[in-house]
C-alpha cells in the first residue's frame, strides 16, 4: 500500500517534471528568437559593426604626444610652493603612508622634499599655473585642459607605458591606436590608420620604446601601428627596389594577390586577406607617403611656429609637424614618443633642455590645428607614463637634485576634440604627493578618449580566447567634467 | 478560481521565470524586432498592475494567520488568486522591461539596480508562492516574507521612477529655468538669478527671511542681510556670499545648509566670476569677451540639456554610399544608426569636379565635407551650396576665388567653415553671415588684415574668427645646419659635394680651409663643388629674417681602395661589422661604440694585408679610430706599416705610437696617421696592436682595452 502511494507520487512528479521541462524549453526557444547570433560561434556584440562609431563623435583623430620617461609634474604643471618652504625636510610618514617605492630609493634613509628650482606663473583667462620652463605652452593655456590628478598602477617605465597604451601592464594586448583603428576603421585608405613617430631627447636618460607598444595584439594586424622614421626611407621596405618600375610592381602585386587569394580560399586564414590588403595599401602609400614626409614644402611661417628643430628630421618638433600632416591626411591615431624624461638625477639641467625641445612644437601643434579648423575634431594629448616623487633621489642641493618614479599623481594635458578648453582638473595635496580631488585613473583616461571618438569603452570589445577584451579592461569611467 | 486556471497560471509563471533567466543571460546580445519594441515600451504602463496587486496580496498574506481571517475560505482563495495574478503580471512586466532596456536611452547604475530588484522580486515571490502552502509555513514566514517582498517591490519601483523622472524628482525644487537663447540672455536674469532661485530662495524670501536676507529682488540683494552686505562688487574674496558658499560643508555657516541641495561647482564659480566682474545686473552674456570664463560657463548653463544632433532626413541608400566610396573619396557614417554622412577627399590628383558632382545622390545626408587642398573651383561651390544640411565645410587651401564664396550664402545649417589659405577677401565675409548659425570661421593665411579681422569680430560677435599664427618678423629663429647628402665621406678620386637644406631660397656658404664661413666673403654653394683632396668642409646656412645656422663640419677623406683586402686575424666577436670590407666602405661610423660599423679588436691584433694591381706611391696610412675611455675604448698601442712589391718582400715603412687619452679627455674619433717612407708598393701590411693594459687611473685598470676602427685611409 505504502509502495503504491509512493509510486503514485513519483508518477505524478514525472508527469509534472516533463510538462515543466517542456514549458521551460518553450520559454528558452521563445527567448532565443531575440538572440539572432545564439547558434553562431561568433557572439561578438550584436548590432554594432566595427568601423562605425557607437554615437556621434566629437573627435575624429588623435595625436598623442607621449613624453616617455615620465616628466616631473612638479617642475612643469603642478605648482607646489609649499615644497620650497619644506626644502630638505623629511617626507612625513603621514603623507607617504607606507606606499611602495621603487628599488632605486626604497633603501634611502631619508626622503628630503625638494621644491621646484623653477618658478611658476599664472596664464590665460583660466589663470592656470604653468612653469617658466614652458613659455609656449603657457601661450596656448586657454586651449588646453590640464589634468593634475592622473594616477596609475605601475611604478616602472615599461609596465606603465604598456598600461597607458594597451590598458594592461603585461603587453600583448592591442594598443590604443589599434583599438581605434578597429573601432572606427581608416579614414584615408592610402595611409595606415595608426602611425608611430619616435624622437629622443638630446640629454638625459632615454628609456626604451619597443614595437610591442604599437602592436595590434589579438586584433587583425591591419590595425597595427606603422612606424615612420626620419631619413630617406620613412617607411621601411616601402620603396621599390632599384630597377623595378611602377608597372612591374603593379603586375607583381596582381599576381601575388591571386596566389594569396588561392591560399586564402584553401585555408581561410583571415591573416592572408589582411596581407593582401596590406600589400595594396603599401602600393598606394608609395605615392602618398613621400608627399607627406616632405617638410620642405611647408611655408616659412609654419617652420617658425614649430621652431628651429622642425627643420631637422627625427626631432620632436619635426615629428609634431609631421603628425599634423598625417592627421590632416586622415590618419586616425598618430602616436609620438619623445624619450629622455627619466630624470633620476641632474634634473634641473636635464628637464630644462628636455622642456625646451618639446615646448614650442607642442604649443605650435595646437595653434596650427586650430588655424586649419581641425582642433575641434582632433584630440591632442600630452603626457608621460607616471609622475615623479616630491623628494629627492640621492643627494640634493637647491640647484641640483633628482626625482624617482611616482605613480600616485602626475599631470597631463589634453586639447581639442571636444575637451573643455582652459580648465584645470583635479588637485594634489600641498606636498604634491597624493591626490585630494577628482582622481583620474588610466582607464578613466582611456574611456574618455574613446568616448570623444564616439566609442563606448564598454562596448568596444573583441572576443579572444573565450573572453571579451576591452581597452579599459573591467573598469574606467568617462570623466564627464572635462567634456565641452 | 478553478484549479485548472490556477495550474495554467502556475505554469505560465514558471515559463516566464525561465524566459527571464534566458534574457538576462543573453542580455547584451538581444536584438529586438520593431514590433516587439512597442511591447517593451508598454512597461511603464503595465508595471502599475503588479505594484498594486502585489501590495494588496502581501497585506492580505501578512494577516493570513489572524484569528478572524484564518477560517474564511474566501479570504484564503482571494489571497491566493491575488498573489498568483500579481506574480504573473510582475513576470510579464519584467520581460517587457528587459526588452525596453535594450533600447539605447537607458543605461547606468540606476538601470542595473532597477533590473535586479525587479527580477529578484519575481523569482522570490514565485518561490514564496510555492512554499506558502507547505506544512512548515507559519505566521513568522508569512510576516517576514511579505515584508521582504514589499521592500523589494518598493526598491524596484523606486529605481524605476528614478529612471523615468530623474534623481531627486520628488524632493528637488520645481525648476523654473526658462530657455533663453544665448544672444538674448542677460547675465543676471538668466544665469545668476536662476541659481538663487533654485538653491537659496526657499529660505531667503518674503516669508522666510532667514538671517534677514532676501534674494527675491535686486534691491534686497544689494542691501544684504543681518551680517552685512552680501557682496562687494569686484571683490569676490571679501564678499560674504562667496565666503559662506566656500566654507566647508560641515561648517555651521556654510550655505546652503547641509541637507539642502548644494551649489554645483559651476554655479559657485559663476557667482564668483559675476561678483568679480562688478556684479552688473543688466549686462548681456554676449557683451562679455568671447573667451571670458563667465561667458563660457554661462553659455554652457544656457545650453539646452540635450545637445545630441537629431536629423530629420532619411538615411541614404546603402548601395549608393558603397558605390560612391573609393580610396580617394571617403564617405563615412557619422554614427551607428545616424543618417548623417561625412565625406573627405584625399589626393589632389584624383580629384575632379565630377567626383564632387557624383555626391548629389547623397546631398541631403552630407553634414560634413572636407575638401582641404583639393583644386576646388568656384563652379563647384554652387554645387556645394545645394548640400543643405552641411554643418562643417573645409575649403582650406582650395582654389576658390573671392567671388565664388557668396554661393555659400544659402547654407543655413553651416556651423564651421574653414577658409584658411584661400583667396577669400574681407568684403566677401562682411555681408555673408548675417543671421546664420555659423560659429567658427578659420581665415588664417588669407591676406585679411588684423584690422579687418577686428572689424569682422565686431560685426559678428557670435562667430569665432580664427586668424592663427602670423610671422611678424619678431621671432628670429635659427636655421638648421646644411646637410651633406653624399653617401659616404671617403672618396677615391674626386667628390661632387651635394649639400642640402630643407628651406627654400637659402644661401649655403662654405669654406675649404678650415675657417668659419661668413655671410660676405665665403662662396655660396651653387650645386657645383668638386673636391680632389682630403679636407675639412665647413658650411653654414643664411637667410634674411632668420638667424644663420650653426657651422656644419664635414671631414672628407681621399683614399685609395686596394684591389684585394684580407684580414688575417678575427676581430672581437661583438664588433665584427661587415668584416674587412667595412674598413673600405667609405662609411664613417658615429661616436656610439655600438654602431655596427665599428670593427673591434681586443684579443687579436688588427693584421691587414692589402694588394694593389698597379704599384702605388703611398705616403700616408690612417686608421680612423674611436676613442672613448668611458666605454674602455682606447687607440692602438702601436701601428706598424710594412710594404713591398709582393707579400714576401715586405719592409717596415712606418711606425706610429699614438698618444694615450687622459682621464679628462672627451670621447672622439681620430684619424691615426702613419707617415710612410717614400716607396712604391703593390702590397701593404698593417699591424695595429690594441692596448694590453688600461692605465691605472681607469676603473678597469690592468685589463685589455678595446680598439675600434671603422675605416682605413690610404694616400
Amino acid at each position: 500500500m505504502e509502495k503504491d502511494f509512493l509510486e503514485h507520487g513519483l508518477n505524478f512528479n514525472r508527469r509534472r517534471f516533463l510538462s515543466r521541462l517542456s514549458l521551460g524549453l518553450g520559454s528558452v526557444a521563445l527567448g532565443s528568437l531575440l538572440v539572432p547570433d545564439i547558434f553562431n560561434g561568433d557572439s561578438s556584440d550584436s548590432g554594432w559593426v566595427p568601423g562605425i562609431p557607437h554615437f556621434a563623435p566629437k573627435a575624429k583623430r588623435v595625436i598623442y604626444l607621449f613624453q616617455n620617461g615620465a616628466p616631473s609634474q612638479l617642475e612643469l604643471f603642478d605648482y607646489k610652493p609649499r615644497l620650497r618652504d619644506l626644502m630638505g625636510q623629511d617626507l612625513p610618514d603621514s603623507v607617504r603612508r607606507g606606499q611602495r617605492l621603487t628599488g632605486m630609493t626604497a633603501n634611502q634613509t631619508s626622503f628630503p622634499m625638494v621644491g621646484s628650482f623653477v618658478d611658476f606663473k599664472q596664464y590665460g583667462d583660466s589663470r592656470s599655473w604653468i612653469s617658466d620652463l614652458l613659455p609656449h605652452t603657457a601661450r596656448v593655456v586657454d586651449d588646453i585642459c590640464i589634468i593634475r590628478s592622473m594616477y596609475t598602477e605601475a611604478i616602472n617605465h615599461d609596465p606603465a607605458l604598456t598600461f597607458f597604451q594597451t590598458g594592461a601592464q603585461q603587453g600583448n594586448r592591442p594598443s590604443m591606436g589599434s583599438w581605434l583603428s578597429y573601432g572606427l576603421g581608416s579614414e584615408n585608405k592610402n595611409l595606415p590608420s595608426f602611425t608611430v613617430l619616435l624622437s629622443k631627447g638630446r640629454q638625459g636618460n632615454n628609456q626604451g620604446v619597443y614595437s610591442k607598444l604599437w602592436s595590434s595584439g589579438f586584433l587583425d594586424s591591419v590595425h597595427q601601428g606603422v612606424q615612420f622614421s626620419s631619413g630617406d626611407d620613412p617607411v621601411l621596405y616601402l620603396k621599390d627596389p632599384d630597377g623595378m618600375n611602377k608597372q612591374e610592381r603593379r603586375k607583381f602585386l596582381d599576381h601575388l594577390s591571386q596566389l594569396n587569394q588561392i591560399s586564402y580560399e584553401e585555408f581561410g586564414d583571415p591573416e592572408i586577406s589582411t596581407k593582401i590588403q596590406q600589400y595594396e595599401m603599401a602600393y598606394r602609400m608609395q605615392t602618398a607617403v613621400p608627399d607627406i614626409m616632405d617638410l620642405s614644402k611647408e611655408p616659412d611661417d609654419i617652420i617658425k611656429l614649430y621652431g628651429s628643430d622642425s627643420m631637422i628630421p627625427g626631432t620632436f618638433a619635426a615629428n609634431c609637424l609631421l603628425a599634423r600632416k598625417l592627421s590632416e591626411n586622415g590618419v586616425r591615431f598618430v602616436q609620438l614618443y619623445h624619450q629622455g624624461w627619466d630624470h633620476h638625477g641632474n634634473l634641473p639641467n636635464d628637464i630644462a633642455s628636455q622642456a625646451k625641445e618639446v615646448d614650442q612644437a607642442s604649443a605650435a601643434l595646437i595653434t596650427d590645428l586650430k588655424q586649419r579648423g581641425l582642433l575641434d575634431e582632433t584630440l591632442v594629448i600630452w603626457g608621460g607614463e607616471f609622475g615623479r616623487t616630491n623628494y629627492s633621489q640621492g643627494k640634493w642641493t637647491a640647484g641640483n637634485y633628482g626625482r624617482d618614479h611616482h605613480p600616485r599623481c602626475f599631470s597631463i594635458w589634453m586639447a581639442g576634440g571636444g575637451i573643455k578648453p582652459g580648465i584645470s582638473y583635479g588637485e594634489t595635496d600641498e606636498f604634491g604627493y597624493n591626490i585630494v580631488k577628482d582622481p583620474v585613473h588610466v582607464h578613466d583616461f582611456q574611456a574618455t578618449i574613446l568616448n570623444q571618438l564616439g566609442l563606448n569603452h564598454e562596448k568596444l570589445v573583441f572576443k579572444h580566447l573565450g573572453r571579451r577584451y576591452r581597452l579599459t579592461d573591467v573598469s574606467g569611467k568617462v570623466i564627464n567634467d572635462i567634456l565641452a | 478560481m478553478n484549479t485548472k486556471l490556477k495550474a495554467y497560471a502556475g505554469n505560465l509563471i514558471f515559463s516566464l521565470n525561465i524566459l527571464i533567466l534566458f534574457l538576462l543571460f543573453y542580455d547584451d546580445q538581444l536584438i529586438i524586432p520593431d514590433w516587439l519594441q512597442s511591447v517593451g515600451r508598454l512597461h511603464p504602463m503595465f508595471l502599475h498592475f503588479p505594484i498594486a496587486i502585489l501590495f494588496l496580496a502581501f497585506i492580505l498574506e501578512y494577516f493570513r494567520f489572524n484569528e478572524k481571517f484564518r477560517s474564511q475560505e474566501f479570504y484564503a482563495k482571494f489571497t491566493d488568486a491575488l498573489l498568483l495574478g500579481g506574480i504573473l503580471s510582475a513576470g510579464i512586466t519584467v520581460v517587457m522591461g528587459l526588452i525596453l532596456s535594450v533600447e539605447d536611452a537607458y543605461e547606468g547604475e540606476q538601470l542595473e539596480w532597477h533590473k535586479w530588484f525587479g527580477v529578484s522580486l519575481v523569482f522570490i515571490s514565485a518561490v514564496f508562492y510555492v512554499l506558502r502552502n507547505s506544512k512548515f509555513y507559519n505566521l513568522v514566514y508569512a510576516k517576514a516574507g511579505t515584508v521582504i517582498l514589499s521592500l523589494l517591490l518598493i526598491m524596484a519601483g523606486h529605481f524605476g521612477a528614478v529612471l523615468t523622472h530623474g534623481e531627486n524628482f520628488v524632493m528637488e525644487p520645481v525648476s523654473t529655468r526658462a530657455s533663453v537663447s544665448l544672444e538674448e540672455a542677460l547675465v543676471y536674469d538668466h544665469v545668476i538669478q536662476p541659481v538663487f532661485q533654485e538653491k537659496c530662495i526657499s529660505c531667503h524670501n518674503d516669508q522666510k527671511l532667514k538671517g534677514s536676507l532676501k534674494l527675491t529682488d535686486t534691491l534686497s540683494i544689494l542691501k544684504g542681510g543681518k551680517s552685512g552686505k552680501l557682496f562687494i562688487a569686484g571683490k569676490p574674496d571679501l564678499s560674504l556670499l562667496l565666503e559662506r558658499i566656500h566654507l566647508p560643508l560641515g561648517a555651521k555657516k556654510h550655505m546652503p545648509p547641509s541637507g539642502k541641495p548644494q551649489l554645483t561647482e559651476e554655479e559657485s564659480r559663476m557667482l564668483y566670476l559675476w561678483v568679480k566682474s562688478q556684479s552688473d545686473f543688466k549686462q548681456k552674456v554676449t557683451d562679455l569677451p568671447l573667451n571670458d570664463s563667465l561667458r563660457i560657463l554661462a553659455a554652457s548653463s544656457l545650453k539646452p540639456a540635450d545637445p545630441d544632433e537629431q536629423y530629420d532626413f532619411a538615411a541614404a541608400d546603402e548601395k549608393t554610399v558603397r558605390k560612391l566610396n573609393n580610396f580617394y573619396r571617403r564617405i563615412e557614417s557619422v554614427a551607428q544608426g545616424s543618417p548623417a554622412l561625412s565625406v573627405s577627399f584625399f589626393n589632389k590628383a584624383a580629384y575632379s569636379a565630377a567626383s564632387l558632382e557624383e555626391l548629389s545622390a547623397i546631398k541631403k545626408q552630407i553634414v560634413s565635407l572636407r575638401l582641404s587642398r583639393m583644386p576646388v573651383k568656384d563652379a563647384e561651390l554652387k554645387l556645394i551650396s545645394s548640400f543643405k544640411n552641411l554643418e562643417k565645410l573645409d575649403l582650406n587651401f582650395t582654389d576658390i576665388s573671392s567671388k565664388g564664396i557668396s554661393a555659400l550664402k544659402g547654407l543655413d545649417n553651416l556651423k564651421v567653415l574653414s577658409l584658411s589659405g584661400t583667396a577669400v577677401k574681407f568684403f566677401d565675409l562682411q555681408s555673408m553671415f548675417a543671421g546664420k548659425n555659423l560659429k567658427e570661421i578659420t581665415i588664417w593665411n588669407t591676406g585679411i588684415s588684423d584690422s579687418e579681422i577686428k572689424q569682422l569680430k565686431q560685426q559678428y560677435p557670435n562667430i569665432n574668427f580664427i586668424s592663427g599664427y602670423k610671422d611678424d618678423g619678431s621671432s628670429m629663429i635659427q636655421l638648421s645646419k646644411p646637410v651633406l647628402k653624399n653617401n659616404g665621406r671617403v672618396f677615391s678620386d674626386q667628390l661632387a659635394v651635394n649639400l642640402y637644406h630643407p628651406r627654400k631660397s637659402i644661401a649655403i656658404r662654405y669654406t675649404l680651409d678650415g675657417s668659419e664661413p661668413d655671410s660676405i666673403k665665403s662662396p655660396v654653394y651653387n650645386g657645383n663643388l668638386l673636391i680632389k683632396e682630403s679636407l675639412v668642409l665647413k658650411t653654414k646656412a643664411f637667410k634674411e629674417g632668420w638667424k644663420s645656422s650653426e657651422t656644419a663640419v664635414f671631414t672628407l677623406f681621399r683614399s685609395i681602395k686596394p684591389d684585394q683586402i684580407s684580414l688575417m686575424k678575427a676581430p672581437n666577436e661583438n664588433y665584427r661589422a661587415a668584416g674587412a670590407n667595412s674598413l673600405f666602405d667609405a662609411q664613417l661610423a658615429d661616436i656610439d661604440p655600438n654602431n655596427n660599423n665599428w670593427l673591434g679588436f681586443m684579443e687579436n691584433d688588427l693584421v691587414l694585408n692589402l694588394n694593389f694591381k698597379q704599384p702605388k706611391n703611398i705616403r700616408k696610412v690612417g686608421l680612423n679610430t674611436l676613442i672613448s675611455t668611458g666605454s674602455s675604448v682606447f687607440p692602438a698601442q702601436s701601428i706598424h706599416v710594412y710594404g713591398g712589391t709582393d707579400e714576401k718582400s715586405l719592409s717596415l715603412l712606418g711606425i706610429l705610437r699614438p698618444a694615450m687619452p687622459g682621464k679628462e679627455d672627451k670621447p672622439g674619433i681620430k684619424n691615426l696617421e702613419v707617415t710612410l717612407r717614400n716607396k712604391t708598393v703593390s702590397c701593404l701590411k698593417i699591424v695595429a696592436k690594441p692596448l694590453i693594459k688600461i692605465p691605472s687611473w681607469h676603473a678597469s685598470k690592468g685589463k685589455p682595452a678595446l680598439m675600434l676602427v671603422d675605416e682605413v685611409l690610404i694616400n
